[in-house]
């Protein structure tokens, strides 16, 4: 797991720009994220800034999200994890009050692209 | 036609007294809040959000500037990690912490505090990681760690700091146990490259300063050593040995070894800056 995350890490800080580590979701759309998670209601628990409606309080604010080190405080903020966080947190996080949300793969793709295109 | 040619420059003049009148009652007002002892330099007085993201700001561009000539070398040869993970776990951790790791007592209440380098590492390229550490961070706790790590273990430093913002706790915990064998290479002779041609940077960075007043050198009005001014017209080293540059040499590097129960400690100085030194001071006037 650790010579896996350090490779991956690796190859996203190599070609990282000067501004530092920026987290790029293959195959997720960002425009259709947008939609994807108005679809499905992240926003009844979550600040998410573009959404309308969404003002939730229960998890924590979304906005800048890509500028966040962690997710959910366990686990290293890069795509690959949050494409299948946002699909299947208690995988990730056991004890979490997140619960698994049905969706697609491109779906989570594209709910990951949006959240990471969040100044 | 004389009030033509008098009107702009008195205007002139004016201006000039207003902008001198304002310097004056700033110069004033701030001796009135530094002479009241109204200013708190305690560490629990934050600074204002304004001082603090104008502090921020200073650094970054600062960093950016001086980093730009910076080559970073690969960073992905064999056992950089470890090696950087060493020079964490000895000289970093103390103070910024690591993934599930607390910073120990001294760098949980720092002002300003010492950041969490997973951010860091995240946000900066290797290159300004490599000059932070390499030269610290002045009115900060941050040391310049040219002189205590060896150029090639600042580099696996960086190494590791890359890695650090994708590492779990339990990643930590793995390459902590995995690096264990290694340890983290001290320069030979303190960087004497850098250190060359300015000796007033050899006495700082062996805190002599912190001790002693010495002749030409910035620093606190220490009075635990004697002061080194003057220091040709003196007749003894330590009161033992008579004041010559070998004699000198000798104190330096050995003190306790020259005089039993000095209180001067031993700082491991080198053959080549403790001769620095001693040239210092026995050519100061």
């Amino acid at each position: 797991m650790r010579a896996l995350s350090s490779v991956v890490a690796f190859a996203f800080v190599a070609c990282a720009h000067e501004g530092g580590y920026e987290p790029v979701v293959s195959g997720g759309d960002a425009k259709r994220g947008r939609q994807a998670i108005a679809e499905l209601e992240c926003g009844a628990c979550h600040q998410i800034p573009g959404v309308p409606g969404a003002w939730g309080r229960v998890g924590p604010p979304l906005a800048e999200y890509r500028h966040n080190v962690y997710i959910a405080g366990k686990h290293p903020n890069v795509p690959d994890v949050l494409v299948r966080f946002v699909r299947d947190a208690p995988s990730l996080a056991p004890d979490t009050a997140m619960p698994a949300i049905e969706m697609s793969d491109t779906q989570a793709r594209d709910v990951a692209a949006y959240l990471y295109s969040l100044e | 036609m004389p009030s033509f040619i008098h009107k702009p420059r008195r205007k002139v003049v004016l201006l000039a007294a207003g902008a001198l009148g304002l310097v004056v009652l700033g110069a004033l007002s701030a001796s009135v809040v530094l002479l009241s002892g109204a200013y708190s330099t305690a560490a629990t007085t934050q600074h204002f959000k304004i001082t603090h993201r104008l502090l921020d700001a200073g650094l970054r561009f600062s960093v950016r500037s001086h980093a730009s000539g910076v080559k970073v070398p690969d960073l992905a040869r064999e056992g950089m990690l470890e090696r950087g993970a060493a020079c964490y776990r000895m000289h970093c951790v103390q103070c910024h912490g690591a993934p599930g790791v607390a910073r120990h007592p001294a760098g949980r209440g720092m002002l300003p505090i010492a950041s969490s380098l997973a951010q860091s590492a995240r946000e900066w390229p290797p290159e300004w990681l490599y000059y932070v550490t390499r030269k610290g961070v002045r009115m900060s706790g941050m040391p310049a760690w040219e002189f205590r790590i060896a150029d090639e273990d600042l580099w696996s430093t960086v190494a590791f700091l890359t890695r650090l913002p994708f590492m779990t706790h339990q990643d930590y915990l793995d390459l902590h146990a995995e690096s264990a064998d290694f340890s983290c290479r001290a320069p030979t002779e303190m960087r004497h490259d850098a250190l060359h041609g300015d000796v007033k940077v050899v006495f700082r960075q062996y805190a002599c300063h912190a001790c002693h007043r010495i002749e030409g050198i910035v620093g606190p009005k220490s009075r635990v050593g004697p002061p080194l001014v003057d220091w040709p017209r003196r007749k003894y080293v330590a009161g033992v040995l008579p004041n010559t540059e070998e004699n000198l040499i000798r104190f330096i590097r050995d003190p306790q070894g020259v005089s039993p129960h000095s209180l001067m400690p031993k700082l491991d100085v080198g053959e080549v800056h403790a001769r620095q030194m001693a040239r210092y001071l026995l050519a100061s006037e």
